[in-house]
C-alpha cells in the first residue's frame, strides 16, 4: 500500500523524475499525466454516468470534483486536490479494479498539480486511450494494422517446407521441443478430405496416393481436393456455424423459413468459386445491389419473433433484438470483435463506445425479415408474366363481385317486423345497397364487434351509375374522419388515411381505439347520387376479429339532416364460423348473369393455376427501406432515446467510416462491406486467416474466433498470424490459396502421436508439436455412416430435407421422423436447420442450435451419443445397407466381406485379431450387427 | 438384460493415471478453453474472481463440492406454461372484489399484449385463508392450497417481456433470447450429480406436449451438451434408449466385446488421448441408463395408496399423465437427479387450449387445467415432506409471467402481464407461510420489493451453495452467468 509510503521517498521520486525530465514545466499532459489518469482512473470515472458524480476525463469536472464535491484537482494546492487524498489512503483504485498507483506516477501527479495542472484545451481523456491491465485500449493489439513479418531462421531448416513452419518450428526450437515425425500417406489423405471434403477418401484413393512417387503427389491431391464441389458444401457449414445459419424463425412458434436455402447454396458456390473474401462479405451486406440477391440471406439468417402485438414496447423490443442480432453476428463474423456488449454502455473491456453500436445499428436499420424475390434472368420475363395473369384474374373477380353486390338484397330500416333476410356480415366483403339517394356525407358507425377495437380495411361508396364508381377514394377528393384511431394514431398500420386510399388487407387499415364501438365519416367531393356501401375487415382474408357485428349507416346531403339508409337488424346474426362469401355463387343471380359466374369461376381457377406454377423464386434474403433516424439509446431501452446517430464503424478500428444521417439505406450496406474488406482494417484478414486455421487444426493461433478483444486468447504465434494474414490479402484474398499454404506445410503433415515430454511443457498441444487428433463433426459423421453404405446421395443444391415430421401448427410441432429414405439420404448440410430443434441421432454431437452465432463447436462426449449410435433407426437402417454393400461387392467371404468393410469404415486393412474376431461375429451374428459395431468405433469418429 | 462394463483394463490404466486431469484439462473437449484462459493470467484471482468447476471429461457429471455449504441438494422446479395468473391462485387482492368491473385507474391508454382492456374484473374462485397461516388462496387449487404453510411466495416477480417464447427463455435461461444455458444446465455444470446412471438434469415435458419455448427451457446453450436436460416422461422414453428390436442381448454382448477390442488397439496406437477413454466410457453410461432410465420410469412398484394420492388412475387422461410426471419427479429427486424440471402446460394444442394462456375464456379455461395441476402437485409435495425429501430439496413454483386484473376488451380472459405475479418456493433453506413482496392493490404491478428472475436465479443458486457472480463459463469474451450483470439473493427468503 502507498498509504505508509515515507516521505522521503515521494520527495526522491520527484526528484528523479524532475532530473530525468529536466524541469517540472516540461511535463507533457499527453506522455506523462494523461496516461496515468487513463490506465488507473478513467475506467469508471467518465462519461455521462461517472462513479461517484466524478469525471476525471475533462478538465473542468475534474476540478469541480464529484458527490463529495471536492475539487479532485486543485491546481497549484496539494492539499485540497481530493484525488491525491484518495490515492495516498489507498482507497482508489479500489483493491482489487486495476493495479494502483506506484509511487513515481503518485510524485508526477503532485508534480503536475503543484504546476498548475495544465490540461490541453478541449482535450477529454478516454478509458479508451490506452490498454491497461483491466481493458484494451486503441492501441490493443489486434487493431493494429498487421505487419509482414520476418521468416525467422531455425536450426532444423531441413524440416521447413513453407513459411509457416518457420514461424512455428522457431517457437518449437525456442522451448526446446521437437515437431512429430511427418504422417504416413494413408493417415495423411484421411485427414485432408474429411478436412475439404468432409468425407472419407476410398480405397482407391488411399492406394493411388500411397504410390504416388511423383513429387508433386501432395500438391495434387490438395488441388484435387480443392476442385471437389464436396469441398464447398463441407466449408459452408462452418461458416453457416458462425453466421447462425438456420431455417425457422426461432421462439415460440419457430415455423419455417422454406426459402432460406438459397443462401446456403449461394455460400457453397462461393466458396467453390474461390470467391475473393472482400466480395464474399460484400455480396452478403449488400449482395441486392450486385445481381446476388441470396447472399443477403445472411442479413435475416438470425431469429425473428414473428409473435405480433398492438402493445408499442414489444414491437419495438422485438425490432431491437432484430438489429441487434444483425449488429452482433456482423462484428463477431468478421471482426472478430464483441460489439454486442455495447448496446447498454460502453464496452468495459474494448474500445467500443455505446455510440459506435447504434452507428452500426444505423447501417442495417433499413433491413426487414422477410423474404424477397431472387432476380435472374428470367425474373423479369416471369415478372411480366405474373402482372399479365394478375391483371386478368383482377378483372374476373371484379366482374364476379360487381354481380355478387348488384344481386345482394336491399338493406331494409325502420321495419322491425321484416325478419333477418340479408346474409351476416363476415371479414372478406359486405355490400349495403340502399335506393338512389343523393349525399356528400356518409357516416358508418360502429355499434358492436365481434373481438376488440373494430377495424376497416376500406370503405368504399358507388354511385347508381353503370358501371358504378367508388368516389370515397382520397384521390378522387373524399375526405375520411374518424371518431378515434388505434393506439393514439401510434401504429403506423392503423391509419385514418387507409381508409380511402384503395388498398385493402389489414396492412393498411383503420381501427378505433374504442373496445366495439366508433364511427367514420366520409365527406366526398361533391353531392352525388350513391346506391350503396361496400366495407369489409380485412379483403385479403388474414384477419377474422375486429368485425364490426352491428353498425349503422347514415348519408347526408349538406352534413346537417342525417338520414339511416343501413343497418346490421335486418341481417342474419353473426357466425365465427361462417364462411365468407361466395363471389361466384350464383344464388340469386337471374339465369343470364348466372352462367356468366359460372364461366368467370372456371377462369379465375385456371388463372391462379398458372400464377402458382410461374412464381419467380423467392429467397429469406431480407427487404429494404430507407429507414427513421437511429439513436442511442440509454442502457438499450428502447423507449429511452438520446442521441441521434449517423451510420458508421467501430471508431477504435481503421480506417475511418463516417456517413451522412440520412445516407440511401443501401449506401450504408454497401460502405460497411466496403470498409471490412478494406486493406486497411487491422483485423478482418486476421480474423478470417484464423478462422482457416482454427478448421484444420481444430484450434485457431487464436483460441477465441470470434473474440479478438481483451477478453480474447493472445495469439500464440503473433508473427504467424500476421504473416497468414497478409499472405492472405497479398494472394487476392483467396481462401483456397490459404489452404493449400497450410496443408503443404510439415507442421500440417506432422503425426498425431502423443509426446509425453512435450506435453508436460505445452499440454494444450497450442506449440503445434503434433496434429492434434480430433472427433469428427455430426455432419462428418453422419455423412461417413450413409458414405459406407453406400447410399450417400451427392445431389446438389435447392430445398433440403427434412427429418421432422410435416406439421403446420401456428407453433410448429417438431416430432423427428422414424423411418427415412432415399429422400433424406443428401448430405446433412442439406438438411433443413430449424433452430433450436437437433436432429434425433447427430444434434447431440454438439450441433450449433442457430439461436447465436458459433465460432467454434465443444466437442463434449455423452451417453445419449452412445445411445444415439447404437440404437437410432437411422443407423440400423445404415448398419442393414452397409451388410448388404458388403455382400454385393465382396461376395460371400467372410475375410473380402471385413476387408472391405475395413477401408470402408477406417480406410484401412484390418490386422490379424480385428479380422478374426470380426469373422467369428460375423459368423455367429451376422454381418448388420458387425456393420452396427463399426459405426461405433472410436476409430470411425476420429481423424488422426 | 446384464451389460458389462465396456470399458477394458487398458482403458481404465489411462483413466486413472495420476495426471490425467493436467491432460483432461487440454484435451480435446470445448471444457479446456476455459482452463487454459485462467492460466494465462487473464483472471484475478481475488474473492470476486470466476469460479469454473473443474470437469472431468471421463466423469463429467461426478459430483462438485459447492462454492459454500449448501442449504439444498436438488432442485425441483414446476413451471406452469402459458402464464398462470397470480390473481386467480395466489395473490388476494380485496380491492379487486370491491372494484369488480369497474375501469382500472389507467387502464384507458394501457395497450397491453392483445390490445386495449376492459373493467377489473375479480377471480371467478372465492379466496378463504389456508392453514396455521390463514393464507387467503382461492379455491381454483384447493389441494396445492392447503399446502400454503409449506410455502414462500415471492408476490412480486416481474419479466423483461411479455411474449411467452422470450418469457420462458427469461425464467428459464436469465436471457429472452435463445441459445444461453438454462439454470438446471448450470447447476448440473456447477455441482455435477449424486447419481451416476441417471443425467444430472431432466426436464419431464407435460403429457399433452412440449412448453412453448420447447427445448430452450433446458438447453445447455453454450456449456457442454452433457449438461443439457434430457427431456423425457411417463409416456415418452428418452429417445433411443432401448437397443433395437433386431438386436438380441446376446447379439448386444458380441457387439460390445467386438467394439471393446476394436477400442482397445486404437487407444494403443494413439496413447495420451484421454478423449477416446471418454467415449468409451460414455458407453457404460449409456449402458446404465438403459437400465435405470426404466426402472425409475417403472411406477408399477409403487403402492396403490400411492398412486390413489397422486391420481395417476384418473379418468382424465392429461391429469393421469401429469400425476404420473409428478411421481416420476420424486423418483428421480430420490435418485439424486440434481435437477428436475417438471412442466405443465404445452402450447402445440392453441392459445390456452392445452396451457395456462387464459385470454378469452378464462374460468373456462382454467376449470380444464387447474384439476391436472392441483392433485398430483399437492400429492408431490406431500410426499417429498414425508419421506423427508424436502427437507434437502429446494421446490420452486412458477410460471413465465402474470396476468392482468382486468379483463381483455371484448372478452372473458385477462392478457399477459410481467409487472407484477407470483412464483413460490418451499423446501431447503426457505422460510415457511412467508410473503415476500407485493403487488399494487389490483395485482397489476409489483410495488413493495419488486423483484426479478435475476434474484430468483441468484437465490435458487446461492441455496445450492453457489454464488451467482461467480458461478462462470467463458464464453464469446465474456464472462457468462444465469444471471448476467443483474441479480442478488433475496436475502428475505431465507429460513
Amino acid at each position: 500500500m502507498l498509504l505508509a509510503k515515507p516521505a522521503w521517498l515521494l520527495a526522491i521520486a520527484v526528484w528523479v523524475f524532475a532530473a530525468k525530465t529536466g524541469a517540472a514545466g516540461d511535463i507533457d499532459f499527453e506522455q506523462h499525466v494523461a496516461k496515468i489518469l487513463v490506465r488507473h482512473c478513467a475506467g469508471c470515472h467518465n462519461g455521462s454516468d461517472p462513479k461517484g458524480g466524478l469525471d476525471l476525463t475533462r478538465h473542468a469536472t475534474a476540478l469541480a470534483g464529484g458527490e463529495s464535491q471536492l475539487s479532485a484537482i486543485a491546481p497549484k494546492d496539494l492539499d485540497n486536490s481530493y484525488l491525491l487524498k484518495r490515492i495516498r489512503s489507498g482507497e482508489m483504485p479500489p483493491p482489487g479494479k486495476g493495479q494502483e498507483v506506484t509511487a513515481a506516477e503518485l510524485a508526477m501527479l503532485e508534480t503536475w498539480i503543484q504546476a498548475g495542472a495544465a490540461w490541453p484545451r478541449d482535450r477529454v481523456l478516454s478509458p479508451f486511450d490506452l490498454t491497461s491491465e483491466t481493458r484494451a485500449g486503441r492501441d490493443w493489439w489486434s487493431l493494429q494494422k498487421p505487419q509482414r513479418p520476418t521468416v525467422p531462421t531455425v536450426e532444423h531448416a531441413e524440416q521447413v517446407r513453407t513459411p509457416i513452419d518457420a514461424f512455428v518450428l522457431s517457437k518449437l526450437e525456442q522451448h526446446g521441443l521437437e515437431p512429430a515425425e511427418e504422417a504416413d500417406r494413408a493417415t495423411y489423405i484421411r485427414r485432408a478430405t474429411f478436412d475439404l471434403l468432409g468425407l472419407p477418401p476410398s480405397r482407391q484413393e488411399i492406394e493411388a496416393f500411397a504410390n504416388d512417387t511423383a513429387s508433386d503427389a501432395y500438391d495434387r491431391l490438395i488441388d484435387r481436393l480443392l476442385a471437389s464441389p464436396r469441398y464447398g458444401e463441407r466449408w459452408a457449414r462452418h461458416w453457416l456455424d458462425v453466421v447462425r445459419f438456420a431455417e425457422s424463425n426461432g421462439y415460440e412458434t419457430n415455423t419455417a423459413r422454406a426459402n432460406a436455402w438459397p443462401y446456403r447454396d449461394w455460400v457453397i458456390r462461393a466458396l467453390n468459386d474461390d470467391l475473393p473474401y472482400p466480395q464474399f462479405i460484400i455480396a452478403q451486406l449488400a449482395g441486392d445491389q450486385l445481381g446476388v440477391d441470396a447472399a443477403t440471406g445472411y442479413l435475416v439468417g438470425g431469429a425473428h419473433d414473428i409473435v405480433g402485438s398492438p402493445d408499442i414496447e414489444l414491437t419495438l423490443q422485438q425490432r431491437m433484438n432484430d438489429l441487434d442480432d444483425m449488429v452482433s453476428t456482423t462484428s463477431t463474423a468478421f471482426l472478430g470483435l464483441t460489439v454486442g456488449c455495447a448496446k447498454c454502455h460502453d464496452h468495459k473491456f474494448d474500445p467500443i463506445a455505446q455510440r459506435d453500436y447504434y452507428a452500426l445499428q444505423a447501417i442495417f436499420a433499413g433491413v426487414q425479415h422477410g423474404e424477397r424475390e431472387v432476380r435472374a434472368p428470367e425474373t423479369e420475363k416471369i415478372r411480366n408474366q405474373r402482372e399479365e395473369l394478375r391483371n386478368q384474374l383482377a378483372a374476373v373477380e371484379r366482374r364476379a363481385q360487381a354481380a355478387w353486390l348488384q344481386y345482394q338484397p336491399l338493406a331494409q330500416v325502420g321495419n322491425s317486423s321484416s325478419s333477418p333476410g340479408r346474409p351476416a356480415v363476415n371479414a372478406l366483403l359486405n355490400v349495403d345497397r340502399f335506393s338512389p339517394t343523393r349525399a356528400r356525407f356518409v357516416r358508418f358507425t360502429i355499434l358492436a364487434t365481434n373481438a376488440s377495437e373494430p377495424c376497416l380495411d376500406e370503405l368504399e361508396v358507388f354511385t347508381a351509375d353503370n358501371p358504378p364508381r367508388n368516389l370515397a377514394l382520397a384521390s378522387l377528393g373524399a375526405k375520411a374522419t374518424a371518431s378515434s384511431v388505434f393506439a393514439g394514431g401510434g401504429s403506423p398500420v392503423h391509419q385514418i388515411e387507409h381508409l380511402n386510399d384503395g388498398r385493402y388487407g389489414n396492412g393498411r387499415s383503420w381501427i378505433s381505439a374504442e373496445a366495439g364501438g366508433g364511427w367514420v365519416q366520409l365527406e366526398l367531393l361533391e353531392p352525388a347520387t350513391i346506391d350503396r356501401v361496400v366495407w369489409a375487415r380485412d379483403r385479403e382474408g388474414t384477419f377474422r376479429d375486429r368485425i364490426p357485428t352491428r353498425y349503422k349507416i347514415e348519408i347526408s346531403e349538406a352534413g346537417d339532416q342525417w338520414r339511416l339508409v343501413a343497418g346490421g337488424d335486418d341481417r342474419k346474426a353473426f357466425d365465427p364460423r361462417a364462411k365468407s362469401p361466395e363471389l361466384f355463387s350464383t344464388e340469386a343471380l337471374p339465369s343470364d348473369v348466372a352462367e356468366q359466374a359460372q364461366h368467370d369461376r372456371s377462369e379465375a381457377e385456371m388463372l391462379r393455376t398458372k400464377l402458382e406454377q410461374i412464381s419467380p423464386q423467392k429467397a429469406y434474403a431480407g427487404n429494404f427501406m430507407q429507414p427513421e433516424p437511429t439513436h442511442v439509446l440509454y442502457r438499450g431501452e428502447p423507449l429511452q432515446r438520446r442521441d441521434q446517430v449517423a451510420p458508421g464503424a467501430i471508431a477504435a478500428v481503421s480506417p475511418p467510416l463516417a456517413q451522412a444521417a440520412d445516407a440511401p439505406e443501401a449506401e450504408r450496406r454497401a460502405a460497411l462491406a466496403k470498409w471490412l474488406g478494406d486493406q486497411r482494417n487491422p483485423l478482418t484478414a486476421r480474423v478470417m486467416a484464423n478462422r482457416i486455421w482454427h478448421y484444420h487444426f481444430g484450434q485457431g493461433l487464436v483460441k477465441t474466433p470470434s473474440d479478438f478483444g481483451f477478453n480474447g486468447g493472445r495469439p500464440s504465434h503473433p508473427e504467424l498470424l500476421d504473416w497468414l494474414a497478409t499472405e492472405f490479402m497479398a494472394q487476392g484474398w483467396r481462401p483456397k490459396t490459404l489452404h493449400r499454404q497450410i496443408m503443404l506445410s510439415s507442421t500440417y503433415r506432422q503425426a498425431s502421436r502423443y509426446q509425453p515430454a512435450a506435453a508436460a511443457k505445452d499440454a494444450g498441444g497450442q506449440l503445434l508439436w503434433r496434429f492434434r487428433p480430433r472427433r469428427l463433426e455430426a455432419e462428418a459423421i453422419r455423412d461417413a455412416v450413409l458414405w459406407a453404405s453406400g447410399t450417400l446421395d451427392l445431389s446438389m443444391g435447392g430445398p433440403g430435407y427434412d427429418v421432422f415430421e410435416p406439421n403446420s401448427n401456428y407453433v410448429k410441432v417438431y416430432a423427428p421422423k422414424q423411418t427415412f429414405g432415399p429422400a433424406e439420404w443428401r448430405r446433412m448440410v442439406y438438411q433443413n436447420k430449424p433452430r433450436m430443434r437437433q436432429d434425433a441421432i447427430f444434434g447431440e454431437f454438439d450441433c450449433p442450435d442457430s439461436s447465436q452465432t458459433t465460432a467454434r463447436r465443444n466437442v463434449s462426449t455423452t451417453a445419449l451419443q452412445a445411445l444415439n449410435l447404437m440404437n437410432g433407426s437411422l443407423m440400423m437402417q445404415q448398419a442393414e445397407l452397409f451388410a448388404a454393400r458388403l455382400e454385393r461387392e465382396a461376395g460371400t467371404d467372410g475375410e473380402s466381406q471385413v476387408r472391405h468393410a475395413f477401408w470402408l469404415a477406417f480406410g484401412r486393412a484390418p490386422d490379424g485379431d480385428e479380422l478374426d474376431s470380426a469373422r467369428r461375429l460375423i459368423a455367429k451374428q451376422g454381418l448388420l450387427v458387425f456393420c452396427r459395431a463399426l459405426y461405433n468405433a472410436n476409430e470411425f469418429l476420429y481423424l488422426n | 438384460m446384464p451389460i458389462d462394463p465396456i470399458l477394458s483394463h487398458a482403458g481404465r490404466r489411462l483413466l486413472e493415471r495420476r495426471d490425467f486431469l493436467a491432460h483432461a484439462a487440454e484435451g480435446l473437449s470445448g471444457i479446456a478453453l476455459a482452463n487454459l484462459l485462467a492460466k494465462d493470467g487473464l483472471l484475478l484471482a481475488s474473492d470476486t474472481a470466476p469460479i469454473r468447476p473443474a470437469i472431468q471429461p471421463d466423469a463429467p457429471l461426478r459430483a462438485r463440492p459447492p462454492h459454500f455449504p449448501a442449504k439444498a441438494n436438488r432442485v425441483l422446479m414446476i413451471f406452469c406454461s402459458g402464464a398462470c395468473s397470480h390473481l386467480d391462485t395466489w395473490d388476494y387482492k380485496p380491492e379487486l372484489i370491491k372494484r369488480h368491473d369497474t375501469p382500472m385507474p389507467g387502464a384507458d391508454k394501457l395497450i397491453t399484449f392483445q390490445g386495449a382492456s376492459g373493467n377489473l374484473i375479480k377471480s371467478p374462485w372465492e379466496f378463504r385463508p389456508r392453514g396455521q397461516s390463514g393464507k387467503y388462496i382461492s379455491d381454483l387449487l384447493p389441494n396445492l392450497a392447503e399446502l400454503a404453510d409449506e410455502m414462500c411466495f415471492i408476490h412480486s416477480m416481474t419479466s423483461k417481456t411479455n411474449t411467452h417464447g422470450p418469457g420462458e427463455n427469461h425464467m428459464s435461461t436469465g436471457f429472452t433470447v435463445e441459445g444461453y444455458p438454462s439454470a438446471g444446465a448450470w447447476v448440473s455444470y456447477a455441482l455435477g450429480s449424486e447419481c451416476d446412471n441417471l443425467p444430472a438434469f431432466v426436464a419431464i415435458p407435460d403429457p399433452r406436449g412440449v412448453p412453448q419455448a420447447g427445448p430452450s427451457n433446458w438447453s445447455s446453450g453454450f456449456l457442454p451438451a452433457v449438461f443439457q436436460g434430457t427431456a423425457f416422461n411417463t409416456d415418452q422414453p428418452i429417445a433411443n434408449l432401448s437397443t433395437p428390436r433386431g438386436i438380441s442381448p446376446t447379439a448386444q454382448r458380441s457387439t460390445e466385446d467386438f467394439l471393446k477390442l476394436l477400442n482397445d488397439k486404437h487407444l494403443m496406437r494413439n496413447p495420451g488421448d484421454s478423449e477416446l477413454s471418454a467415449r468409451i466410457a460414455s458407453y457404460e453410461l449409456a449402458a446404465r441408463l438403459q437400465l435405470s432410465a426404466p426402472e425409475v420410469s417403472d411406477l408399477s412398484r409403487e403402492s396403490a395408496a400411492t398412486h390413489a394420492s397422486y391420481g395417476t388412475d384418473d379418468p382424465n387422461k392429461f391429469k393421469a399423465g401429469f400425476a404420473r410426471n409428478c411421481l416420476l419427479a420424486r423418483r428421480l429427486l430420490e435418485r439424486g437427479v440434481r435437477f428436475v424440471q417438471l412442466f405443465n402446460g404445452a402450447y402445440a394444442m392453441g392459445e390456452g387450449v392445452g396451457n395456462w394462456d387464459g385470454h378469452k375464456t378464462l374460468k373456462t379455461q382454467y376449470e380444464v387445467h387447474a384439476p391436472i395441476l392441483d392433485q398430483p402437485a399437492a400429492a408431490l409435495l406431500k410426499d417429498l415432506r414425508s419421506r423427508g425429501l424436502l427437507d434437502d430439496t429446494l421446490v420452486v413454483w412458477t410460471t413465465e409471467f402474470g396476468r392482468m386484473p382486468t379483463f381483455q376488451a371484448g372478452a372473458n380472459g385477462r392478457d399477459h402481464n410481467p409487472k407484477g405475479f407470483t412464483v413460490w418456493l418451499a423446501g431447503a433453506g426457505v422460510k415457511r407461510a412467508y410473503s415476500y413482496g407485493q403487488t399494487d392493490e389490483f395485482g397489476y404491478q409489483a410495488v413493495e420489493n419488486p423483484s426479478s428472475v435475476y434474484e430468483l436465479h441468484a437465490t435458487i443458486l446461492h441455496l445450492l451453495g453457489l454464488d451467482h457472480q461467480r458461478l462462470s463459463y467463458f464464453h464469446n469474451g465474456t464472462e457468462q452467468r444465469l444471471t448476467f450483470v443483474h441479480g442478488r439473493v433475496i436475502q428475505d427468503v431465507l429460513a
